[in-house]
């Protein structure tokens, strides 16, 4: 299979489940609609009617990760075709990732040293 | 052909989760209980919350589903028994995952309800705790398999399985896939004592019956690659390739399902200061080991 | 038939769902999963699945009589329930409006339990569709379009129309129709509007006498700007005011930053990087260095722009604020958010939680303030009767120690027996030895039941199933066991406590949380995890024999609390033991004897006192201090700034009982 007809096969994947859901739904929607009666539309919260909007700007409290999280994920991009290729490269590669590796590491201790590695 | 087959092993595979959920939680172990849960969410009204973001609400069980299928795609059941042998399969199941996080965002957010949102930025901090864990553990498969093809991975752990030439590895990615499955005691995202339901509280009837069969469909897709990445795939003496994988994949989903009955939830603040602290210098470690065990036997 | 039935004929399909249906009944719980169990309901067992939102449900079982206001939270979970649903009510045949007539009715035991399952499928299979049904409505449902100021909270008026303090517009906000309940609920989180009325202050100077003009925009949505108030067309949402500083205003309100600067405001300096750095001199930081920076206190720190003038490098406001106001600056938006403690301006949300919340007492109401996930600020509040002791004075003394039995449904036996006692004590009747320890041993049986109660909940909190499930069934079994069955439990019980102190994550889950200085408000088992020794039955000669010693610990977290509990349990199971019997309080005749009685009885959730006079064998007066009424006020501090997962833990920790936390009852 060429690699287009992988991906080909992928998107069909997708269709396909976007098709059964929408049958699904089809099929719910012809036993009968959702009836609107007062109240039942209000998000449920354990017995109280609350009204109150709640998209705000939500302080996320674990941002200190999130920042350091970013640099890791970005680092992970190039460690896939490393990985591939490290057995052919040999002790090299062990080296060249050992150094940036190591090098992001220590920006893990010094943002754990300044506190990044807990809830804001 | 070999799609439709998967497809269907899928579908059923999605529906013996849901018999081992449903004994986990219950008890009882029932093959028929999870058929008429489905029929009844089918026939149960599905109620749109006030004032939704109508786009998120709507999709966010589609995208959950898509997002596991695709992810399902790339996984061996045996060495032909493949939807798409990808080139980038290791990568791909990655990239694929991270709609999860999507989905449950989207879900969150959709329904303009508190527990529901605060339920869908909870996972976001459940990601960067666990996200590392997944990435890094498959990184140290792929050194070892020299190719991100998943039936390559498989055929290199020949004569050693990954578990046990690269533990560290496996337990890393086996407490973040449950994290990524949002499976007890990681189910901070839709707990039931903390948040009523968290993303799952506002949807009901066909829409919840989506989302459901959305998580089933991951934690059975989590469990198949865990047993590709460490547990040999479809190697095995005796039995053919195909029951292998069936007995593998379903021991890891029991185990998967059954762990978390035996704690309680555990707390968002320990799970990320766990996961930078201990977590990651811990894969960090298992790709050097690896690196080292990769030169010396080659 | 049922009345939450869906639209349509039954036939083809829609019979195969109403079958699948049938098998598949979810539950919605009311007052909770708690009183069930406190009932002798096994809900599991009858073949009914718990579910934690009420969208997820088809049956609301309700049980027992409840109280107005949880009728009236619970009708809300039954609109909220998506059809077809049904309401199951136990052990009542009481009219429960505004819900609407029960479906289904049976007697409060497990039997009756378990026979109106089957019925109940087969009303489903049934009627679960029919072409006759007809809307559910009730006023507690009603919205009433309400206007209010959007910077005095406290304006509220039907009609739209300006702000009487400011002259803004006022805008339309959706409520209840009934609004009682509501305003409750305001008085209790009022303590979350603080710093909203702060802020207020800063803007009812600025605006008192030139009115500035206003302009309404979506929250989500900035580019969305228009005269009128409304909704926006984008997201549906109301649209919030935004003034627009005029010139004139402008200036008035550099006035007013004098004026402010003249007062002295106090001032203390800080590191922008290090904000645990405070001093009230200026300098360098001793972490890293850095210029410390001015920085107002508390009361005045809504004026902290003004400073910023002065001292802040880089924000030049007066810039920034003068020229188009279609630029929004992040500083400018975010001037009057509430500041979290990183400082960072957010906005917060209200979030009740309960009367009917699956990991709290049911009929505990917790209004947060929520920051993120954190709690800004709570009120606690028992929504269960502020029940009159004294239903007529004066009483039968027999009927009054039923009513005072019946109050409680989590410790029957407590009170009962703290209505015995005081009564006896009024009336100068002498207990015999044998009785007062059999009574000891109910006593002691029902802190077993109670405890293992609150272990069943506190698993339900934190998803613990395996918990849950054992300490639930161990409950229900020794509720009502003779001293043989307690004694075969014995090991069940060891292997609990054993189990518990092997699991994973249950320290990390409980060290820490809820941690509280030891306080005179404390009580019973919360105040011996603080190291204080207070315990009534230390001065209860019958307890002293039989070898009691209270326990203790002094971390005084919900670790601490959760063992304390544990060591009652197996405490507990040595006094029983001891005491040889076990029997449910009865009232010795007080013929027509009068005095005074006072008595106190440890319950498994603390002390509760007694205090009544008996005038002619009746009772005349009395009054009952309960350990959950103190326990209420200890919410607040306990859930500040913890994320919210703890902060329920450390509130669960309390063993709140929203039956018995009314307030000193009047005579």
């Amino acid at each position: 299979m060429s690699t287009l007809a992988q991906y080909g096969l992928l998107l069909g994947l997708t269709v396909g489940t976007i098709g059964l859901v929408l049958s699904l739904y089809a099929l719910a929607r012809a036993i009968g609609k959702a009836r609107t009666e007062s109240g039942k539309d209000v998000p449920a919260t354990a017995g109280q009617l609350s009204r109150d909007p709640v998209w705000v700007r939500y302080h996320a409290r674990y941002y200190g990760y999130a920042l350091l999280f970013l640099a890791f994920d970005m680092e992970m991009a190039y460690m896939y075709p490393w990985a591939v290729v490290y057995k052919q490269v040999g002790l090299v590669a062990l080296l060249d990732m050992g150094v940036f590796l190591a090098i992001l590491f220590l920006g893990l201790l010094y943002g754990w040293s300044q506190g990044a590695l807990r809830r804001q | 052909m070999t799609t439709a087959v998967l497809l269907l092993l899928l579908a059923f595979g999605a529906y013996l989760v849901a018999v081992l959920e449903n004994w986990a939680t219950s008890g009882r172990f029932q093959l028929a209980t999870p058929a008429f849960s489905a029929l009844a969410l089918l026939g149960r009204e599905s109620v749109l919350p006030r004032k939704p973001d109508r786009i998120f609400f709507e999709v966010a069980p589609t995208l959950l589903l898509i997002s596991a299928v695709l992810a399902a795609a790339v996984i061996p059941l045996t060495p032909n028994l493949i939807i798409t042998d990808l080139a980038t399969g290791a990568l791909f199941i990655n990239a694929a995952l991270v709609y999860v996080l999507v989905a449950l965002i989207m879900a969150g957010w959709g329904p303009n309800g508190a527990y529901a949102m605060i339920g869908g930025w909870r996972f976001l901090g459940q990601l960067i705790a666990y996200a590392m864990l997944i990435v890094m553990p498959i990184t140290a498969v792929v050194m070892r398999a020299e190719s991100l093809l998943t039936t390559q991975i498989v055929v290199s752990q020949a004569g050693l399985w990954n578990i046990v030439y690269q533990p560290v590895g496996f337990v890393l990615f086996f407490i973040a896939a449950m994290a990524l499955a949002f499976l007890p005691p990681f189910d901070l995202t839709t707990a039931k004592g903390e948040l009523a339901g968290g993303v799952e509280a506002e949807y009901s009837g066909v829409r919840l019956a989506v989302f459901r069969l959305g998580r089933l469909v991951l934690i059975i897709t989590l469990a198949a690659a865990t047993v590709v990445f460490y547990l040999g795939g479809w190697q095995g003496p005796w039995l053919p390739p195909w029951a292998w994988s069936a007995i593998k994949i379903l021991a890891v989903t029991a185990i998967m399902l059954l762990a978390g009955r035996y704690m309680p939830r555990i707390r968002e603040a320990n799970l990320l200061s766990w996961c930078w602290m201990f977590g990651i210098p811990l894969a960090l470690l298992n790709i050097f080991l690896v690196g080292v065990l990769v030169l010396v036997f080659s | 038939m049922i009345t939450g039935a869906r639209h349509g004929k039954l036939s083809g399909l829609r019979r195969l769902l109403a079958t699948a249906m049938a098998r598949d009944l979810k539950v919605f719980v009311i007052p909770g999963p708690d009183i069930a169990r406190a009932h002798g309901l096994d809900i599991n067992a009858a073949g009914l699945q718990m579910v934690a939102s009420p969208r997820h449900a088809s049956v609301l079982l309700v049980i027992g009589a409840i109280p107005p206001a949880l009728r009236e939270a619970a009708t809300v979970i039954y609109a909220q329930m998506a059809r077809p649903r049904a309401l199951f009510v136990l052990g009542t045949n009481a009219l429960l409006s505004p819900l609407p007539d029960a479906d289904m009715t049976a007697e409060l035991s497990q039997r009756d339990l378990i026979e109106g399952v089957q019925q109940l499928r087969q009303l489903f299979s049934a009627h679960a569709f029919r072409p006759d049904i007809s809307d559910f409505d009730a006023p507690v449902l009603q919205i009433r379009l309400e206007y209010t100021c959007p910077m005095h909270p406290e304006v509220i008026q039907d009609e739209p129309g300006s702000c009487p303090k400011c002259g803004m517009t006022l805008v339309p906000r959706e409520t209840q129709a009934n609004m009682e309940h509501a305003h409750m609920e305001q008085q209790q989180t009022d303590s979350g509007t603080d710093v909203q009325m702060a802020s207020t202050h800063e803007h009812q100077h600025m605006a008192d006498d030139t009115p500035a003009s206003v302009v309404y925009t979506c929250p989500m949505h900035p580019e969305v700007v228009q005269d009128e108030p409304g909704s926006c067309p984008k997201c549906g949402m109301f649209l919030e005011p935004r003034e627009v500083k005029s010139e004139s205003t402008h200036e008035h309100q550099h006035q007013h930053q004098h004026m402010a600067d003249d007062t002295p405001a106090p001032v203390v300096y800080t590191c922008p990087m290090h904000p645990e750095v405070v001093q009230n001199e200026p300098g360098s930081c001793p972490k890293c260095g850095m210029t410390l920076v001015p920085r107002e206190t508390q009361d005045t720190h809504e004026h902290g722009d003004t400073d910023s003038h002065a001292n802040h490098t880089g924000m030049d406001h007066s810039a920034m604020n003068h020229d188009e106001m279609d630029f929004m600056s992040m500083v400018d938006v975010t001037k009057d958010l509430p500041r979290s403690t990183d400082g960072l301006p957010m906005e917060w949300i209200d979030a009740p939680f309960g009367p009917f919340f699956p990991g709290l007492p049911g009929g505990l109401l917790l209004s947060l303030t929520l920051d993120g996930d954190t709690v800004a600020s709570s009120g606690a509040l028992s929504l269960t009767e502020s029940m009159n002791l004294l239903a007529h004075s004066p009483m039968d003394s027999t009927d009054f120690m039923e009513q005072l039995a019946n109050m409680d449904p989590l410790t029957p036996v407590a009170y009962r027996l703290l209505a015995c006692r005081a009564l006896e004590n009024a009336a100068g009747i002498n207990v015999p030895a044998d009785t007062a320890r059999a009574r000891a041993g109910a006593l002691e049986r029902e802190r077993i039941t109670s405890h293992l109660g609150w272990l069943t909940l506190f698993a339900q909190q934190t998803g613990f199933d395996w918990l849950m499930r054992r300490a639930g069934s161990l409950q229900l079994k020794f509720q009502h066991a003779s001293l043989e069955q307690i004694v075969a439990l014995k090991p069940a019980i060891q292997t609990l406590i054993k189990r518990l102190q092997r699991t994973l994550l249950l320290k990390s889950r409980t060290v820490g949380i809820g941690r509280l200085m030891p306080e005179a408000t404390m009580r019973g088992p919360v105040a011996r995890a603080a190291g204080l020794h207070d315990d009534a039955r230390s001065a209860d000669q019958t307890f002293t024999t039989l070898g009691f010693t209270p326990a203790g610990r002094k971390e005084s977290d919900a670790f601490a609390r959760l063992h304390v509990r544990l060591d009652e349990i197996t405490h507990s199971l040595m006094l029983i033991e001891a005491a040889g019997a076990m029997e449910s309080p009865t009232l010795l005749p007080v013929g027509t004897a009068s005095g005074t009685g006072d008595a106190t009885v440890e319950t498994p959730r603390g002390p509760a006192r007694l205090q009544l006079t008996l005038t002619h064998g009746q009772v005349s007066a009395a009054q009952l201090e309960t350990p959950s009424t103190p326990h209420l006020d200890l919410v607040d501090p306990l859930m500040e700034q913890q994320e919210l997962g703890d902060a329920l833990v450390a509130v669960g920790s309390l063993d709140l009982s929203p039956w018995s936390s009314q307030q000193t009852f009047p005579q």
